[in-house]
């Protein structure tokens, strides 16, 4: 309090020398003009923060992964904001290419970096969803998305690796995720293989459902209830004392966003390369070597989500041999993969300039692309068009490193 | 214009609209030559290409207003087009706005008459860093903090960082003369310009040679800085670049009011010394920027940033710190620099405070030393008695041997019914004819755009009627963001 009155002095200073009529007009609008430029009703949007976010002057563009691919004025951070704010005050209708742009974020945090207010659009977009959704304006494709993550629990059609039945039991639970488990199938595999050389009492979930951040991110806040009231009923009532997690997005969910819907986790939970680097350093796993240049790329959701920046470094400078190559873009400061915020669903031709725009930056370092979040790989792998460069989960290089 | 029944006002609205016949074939023209994927007539675009962060627009965010809608955007991605583009405009006689990133603070880009809105984002690539002549070569369209970061990667600095270098674009800070927080060493985006390639009105394309200097006539380039799009649109630039510096010493004192402060820093510019960064604060701001600095409570603090050679930082540091305790500074360490460091970048007031109906706005000036303290001590007065102004204080942040920048910041909230825009308006009136009867330039480095334009031919005397009919002759229609800098 004392610091908060220092900071102001010199307004309160200021105030105290004006005139009389100033005195009480300041005072009076600082409490009551911020009103006016609110909704009246009750929105999921925080309308507030859109406007600030609005008349800023956009401090955040030159890092948003959009607006860097696609080159246009309304793709930029505040002019998402100065749309929604138009929006949800009613001054231009929730259709059409105003509600497009609401879904146009690839959700990689990079604006809250850069921004004095500590936002990140895709939080300030979500609200908007939200409220899209509960107008019954949602895009047909990502209501269909909805349905069907709905009934399959599951986002994606592939088949799925059938999880292990002994969870009830175990201390330490792996949670798959949608991703790995139908489109990188190889690191669930890889991840198995090292909690079973390690000799711990692991387990997988039974009925694993999606954590949920599709159904968070596009703005149906009900669905994505249901789907964390099953997972943290599951991962509750089991004697799990650690839940890892293959993706940082799943682990975002569990530690940051359940907790805002009322359901905290009893469990400790922790990113897969960060447990990886736990049991190297309790030797419970043991690099012997693997040869070579490896460019690590830092996932949005790792590294500026759950701020695990040197876990993952750490745990490839153990492997013996290894040379492990930076990118200018990276810790905090990385760059998006293009797949984060259901960008690759929503926009996949955004979405894949972006991943092509990564991979050419970590290219010009070596053609090992190392990373710890399955849907980076995936972006990868998909922009991988030339097949120049090798994509690895770092698992997948641990692993390699026990093998040789 | 398409606008909606419901929703919001257009506040400038162009006497002339373009017939229906006319626009289809404009744009079909427009097409053909940027490609469709390169072409926009959408409602989106048009609200999004309708303002810049002129506090006056940011208001009618407020009100839920925008200031003008262009017709179309257009997003041209070589100089062959902006000159199709162009040609086609004359033609048609349609206006052509172009635009960087829109960060100006005076409606420099507001397209108040309509017409094509020339966005140069899809020309944002280095053409090619040189490292023997330290030169890089950029399109407009680049943003400048991916400039910098390119070069930082390579090894280099511009050494431009305005306070907008997150959002603001290579080609918009040509054409505003725009100056960065480090220009007292690396000088101004004017001085760091070695060559240039432009489209005039017309379409005619200009180069000009990039060699260090020459003595061939007057240089018909440089008109383009500052033109602020009147005059054609820059497509391509020769900068200067240095090598990263490879040490930074961060210094600062505190002084009892301006005029020590000032004396101390124009003594150290005459020894030959140019720290990147100097900056004085007044009591006021430094109480605003600094409260947590103890000793410079109630002082003036100084701000002083040296980089570059570690030799010769050295040195500079070493005669730098002997002059401010000669001139009575008061020692105040590191701490104050990084904060300075961390914070350079937070603007907030706008987003803070507009929506409460108190109004924020910068104005910046330069003058001579001889004059320095008097316009500082008049502006600062002329913007305190307008009625509703709260705070009024200021920063001298660009040093030359021969003078210095004020940054002027006023905070106030119109009182007795009056509009906020008036109230805004009465402010900047007090400050320029202040700053006009002081001997200042009433601009540094922020330009003219719509706020400054009727001061401009009091600024510039005779010269502006000349600036008038050299525009006249090279844009004979007046096509060129018509309606700015009083064009």
């Amino acid at each position: 309090m004392l610091d908060k009155i220092k900071k102001y002095s010199w307004l309160i200073d200021s105030l105290m020398e004006a005139k009389w009529s100033t005195k009480k007009e300041v005072v009076h609008n600082f409490l009551n003009a911020k009103k006016k430029y609110v909704p009246k009703e009750k929105t999921n949007a925080k309308v507030g923060d859109i406007l600030k976010c609005a008349l800023c002057p956009n401090m955040c563009r030159f890092d948003c992964p959009v607006a860097r691919v696609g080159n246009s004025e309304a793709l930029t951070p505040a002019a998402k904001s100065r749309i929604a704010y138009l929006m949800e005050m009613g001054e231009i209708d929730f259709s059409g290419e105003f509600v497009d742009l609401m879904y146009k974020c690839a959700g990689c945090d990079a604006s809250r970096e850069w921004c004095p207010f500590d936002f990140s659009v895709e939080d300030l977009l979500v609200g908007v969803r939200e409220d899209i959704v509960d107008k019954g304006l949602a895009p047909k494709a990502l209501l269909e998305l909805k349905d069907k993550l709905e009934k399959n629990h599951q986002i994606y059609n592939q088949s799925l690796i059938p999880p292990d039945t002994e969870a009830e039991k175990a201390r330490i639970l792996y949670f798959m995720g949608c991703t790995a488990r139908a489109k990188v199938p190889d690191v669930v595999n890889t991840n198995i293989k090292l909690l079973e050389k390690s000799g711990l009492d692991f387990a997988t979930i039974p009925d694993e459902w999606c954590c949920g951040a599709p159904l968070s991110t596009l703005g149906f806040k009900d669905s994505f209830y249901k789907f964390a009231e099953h997972n943290s009923r599951l991962i509750n009532k089991s004697k799990c004392r650690t839940l890892v997690c293959d993706c940082p997005e799943c682990a975002y969910v569990f530690r940051e966003l359940y907790p805002k819907i009322g359901f905290r986790l009893k469990a400790e939970i922790l990113p897969m390369n960060q447990f990886l680097l736990r049991l190297v350093e309790e030797n419970k796993i043991k690099p012997a070597g693997l040869q070579g240049e490896f460019v690590y790329h830092d996932p949005c959701a790792l590294s500026r989500k759950l701020n695990v920046c040197s876990a993952p470094r750490e745990l490839l400078k153990s492997i013996p041999g290894l040379e492990l190559k930076e990118t200018y873009f990276s810790h905090r400061e990385t760059r998006c993969c293009g797949m984060g915020g259901m960008l690759g669903i929503t926009n996949p031709e955004i979405s894949s300039k972006i991943g092509e725009s990564r991979i050419s930056e970590l290219k010009e370092v070596c053609s090992n692309i190392v990373t710890a979040c399955p849907t980076c790989e995936l972006a990868f792998k998909n922009a991988n068009k030339d097949k120049k460069v090798k994509v690895y989960d770092i698992s997948e290089v641990l692993l390699k490193s026990l093998e040789k | 214009m398409n606008t909606p029944e419901k929703g919001y006002g257009v506040v400038y609205r162009p006497k002339e609209k373009l017939s229906e016949k006319k626009r289809k074939t404009v744009f079909k023209r427009l097409c053909d030559i940027v490609g469709p994927e390169n072409f926009s007539d959408k409602e989106i675009d048009k609200i999004i290409y309708s303002r810049d962060f002129w506090p006056i627009a940011l208001r009618w965010m407020l009100e839920r207003k925008v200031p003008a809608l262009p017709d179309c955007v257009v997003w041209p991605e070589n100089t062959k087009q902006i000159s199709d583009i162009l040609k086609l405009a004359n033609e048609e006689s349609i206006p052509v706005v172009p635009f960087g990133e829109a960060s100006g603070v005076l409606g420099g880009m507001i397209p108040v008459k309509g017409g094509i809105l020339v966005d140069l984002k899809r020309m944002n690539k280095i053409l090619k860093i040189n490292d023997k002549d330290l030169t890089v070569t950029a399109q407009p369209g680049l943003n400048l903090m991916e400039l910098e970061r390119l070069l930082n990667k390579e090894g280099y600095t511009m050494g431009h960082s305005p306070q907008s270098i997150y959002c603001s674009s290579l080609g918009g800070n040509l054409a505003t003369r725009a100056a960065g927080q480090f220009s007292t060493k690396y000088g101004k985006i004017d001085d760091m310009l070695i060559s240039l390639e432009a489209v005039l009105p017309q379409g005619e394309v200009i180069r000009s040679k990039t060699v260090p200097k020459s003595s061939t006539g007057p240089r018909i380039d440089k008109m383009m800085l500052g033109s602020e799009g009147t005059l054609g649109i820059i497509t391509e630039a020769t900068l200067k670049i240095w090598p990263y510096p490879e040490k930074k010493e961060l210094l600062s004192y505190a002084f009892e009011g301006m005029e020590s402060g000032l004396e101390c820093i124009r003594k150290i510019l005459r020894r030959g010394i140019f720290p990147a960064v100097i900056r004085l604060y007044d009591e006021k701001e430094t109480a605003f920027r600094f409260y947590q600095t103890g000793k410079a409570k109630d002082k003036c603090l100084l701000v002083l940033v040296l980089q570059g050679d570690k030799e010769l930082v050295e040195l500079e540091t070493k005669v730098s710190q002997d002059v401010c305790r000669k001139h009575e500074g008061i020692e105040c360490g590191e701490g104050p620099v990084i904060h300075w460091f961390e914070t350079r970048f937070n603007v907030k007031e706008a987003s803070d405070f507009a929506p409460r109906e108190i109004i924020f706005d910068t104005i910046e000036v330069s003058v001579t030393w001889d004059k320095s303290i008097e316009l500082y001590n008049s502006m600062i007065s002329a913007m305190e008695n307008v009625n509703g102004v709260i705070v009024a204080f200021a920063h001298a942040s660009h040093f030359y041997p021969q003078g210095v920048c004020f940054y002027f910041i006023f905070g106030g909230t119109p009182v007795k019914g009056a509009e906020p825009n008036e109230f805004y308006t009465s402010v900047w009136d007090a400050a320029m004819r202040s700053c006009l009867d002081a001997g200042g330039s009433i601009s540094h480095h922020h330009g003219i755009g719509l706020m400054r334009a009727r001061w401009l031919g009091e600024e510039l005397g005779p010269s502006f009627e000349i600036l008038k009919k050299i525009k006249k002759s090279l844009d004979p229609k007046n096509i060129m963001n018509p309606g700015k800098m009083g064009l």
